[in-house]
């Protein structure tokens, strides 16, 4: 499996050059978990395959916006495949609208400060570790979190625990990955 | 340089880092972020958590054809969907920014509520059905009393309210459920405006109040 530097080598690579055999490189890595991701969520196999397909084009297309400063590779790509799942179900809620948003994006585009781009780094660089040593309640917590629809009242129900458990241990792994991140634990 | 002294919760952050957060809560959690760098960080940690998980899981079967067929569209020529139209917004007091998270959604004009009250339906292009609006309340006056069935989060464009427990300026975000009863009231040196989105019925006292109710559809 590639370290993460190598997929950052392959995501710039893309980015400067076009170079197309480091974009099979990523696609060899990411496409397959990228469908996983979106058969998880209840994605039908069929489409899961049409959507993983279109989000490593935006891969290709976005290159030139990945910033390895800013987040790791497997991060942006993340980002990439949520957004367009989200953009995808949207529209097929509203068949109604007349125009598509161009390739809408969750955030803001906003430029970090030069000490946030110092934080992302140390924070990429130590989170899986961090994510290791995170109690397995709240680890889980934030697993379903990304795997479900509507997370808090599904998590919730899921593992028979008020609503309010739920709210407080996100709370919790946030505050400990944060900590954990800083040194402080 | 505001200072920001309410932020949305970690379980929004996380919903919104997920992808889960339904679209008008999004638009409103993303106001809040275009001036909270401490909240940025906050979301740009969450995702690189939902990053890490993508990177560890168990890579799915693709169709053998997959990496032939997306080869074969990023050859072909980029449909350009042009630049989003600028929708219609009402207008806004000099020195206040129309929220980037709001680029593409339509808004009324300010229509009024009551005295010292305007309100402004805020309409998502990719979904309609969202509950979004703006409201503009005039110097010392209170907002509508009100509970919620349901949360309803509010994030202070421009000037400043108070809530009964804590005062709420420009970049302020609220989070309300029906544990409290809200009687927001509008400082004195100004008007306020704030972007607010409701997700369940919001249950009025009043009869201005009923008719807001009645007109956003609540």
């Amino acid at each position: 499996m590639p370290t993460s530097e190598e997929l950052n080598r392959l995501a710039q690579a893309v980015a400067r050059s076009a170079d197309r055999q480091a974009f099979a490189a990523l696609f060899k890595h990411f496409a397959p978990r990228v469908k996983t991701y979106l058969v998880r969520l209840g994605t039908a196999d069929g489409l899961a395959e049409e959507l993983t397909q279109e989000a490593m084009v935006s891969v290709w297309r976005k290159a030139a916006t990945f910033d390895a400063e800013r987040a790791s590779v497997s991060t942006w790509i993340f980002t990439i495949a949520r957004n367009l799942r989200v953009d995808h179900f949207r529209r097929m809620g509203n068949r109604t609208v007349e125009a598509e948003a161009p390739d809408g994006e969750e955030m803001p585009d906003t430029q970090p400060q030069p000490d946030e781009l110092l934080l992302t780094h140390q924070r990429e660089t130590g989170l899986r570790q961090a994510m290791e040593r995170l109690p397995a309640e709240q680890l889980r917590v934030l697993r379903l979190s990304f795997y479900e629809e509507q997370p808090h009242a599904q998590i919730a129900q899921e593992l028979g625990i008020p609503l309010g458990t739920v709210k407080s241990r996100v709370r919790l792994a946030v505050l400990h990955l944060r900590r954990l991140l800083d040194g402080l634990e | 340089m505001m200072t920001i002294q309410h932020h949305p919760d970690d379980d929004l952050l996380l919903a919104l880092a997920a992808g889960s957060l339904a679209r008008g809560h999004s638009v409103v959690v993303a106001s809040h972020l275009e001036h909270c760098a401490h909240c940025r960080q906050r979301v740009e940690l969450l995702e690189a958590v939902g990053g890490t998980m993508l990177d560890a899981l168990p890579p799915a079967l693709l169709a053998p054809e997959a990496l032939a067929r997306t080869m074969a569209a990023i050859d072909a020529p980029v449909e350009r969907t042009g630049a989003r139209p600028s929708a219609p917004h009402p207008a806004l007091p000099a020195g206040m920014r129309w929220p980037q998270s709001l680029a593409g959604c339509s808004a009324t004009r300010w229509r009024w509520l009551g005295p010292g009250m305007r309100w402004s339906r805020v309409t998502l292009p990719d979904d309609a059905a969202a509950n979004v609006f703006l409201l503009r309340i005039g110097a010392g006056k209170n907002l509508p009393a009100h509970t919620h069935s349901d949360c309803e989060l509010t994030q202070v464009l421009y000037g400043a309210f108070h809530d009964g427990r804590a005062r709420f300026g420009p970049g302020d975000f609220d989070e309300a459920d029906g544990s409290f009863e809200h009687q927001p009231v509008v400082e004195a040196g100004g008007e306020c405006i704030c972007l607010a989105s409701v997700d369940g019925r919001v249950l009025f006292k009043g009869a201005i109040a009923r008719t807001l109710g009645a007109l956003v559809g609540m």
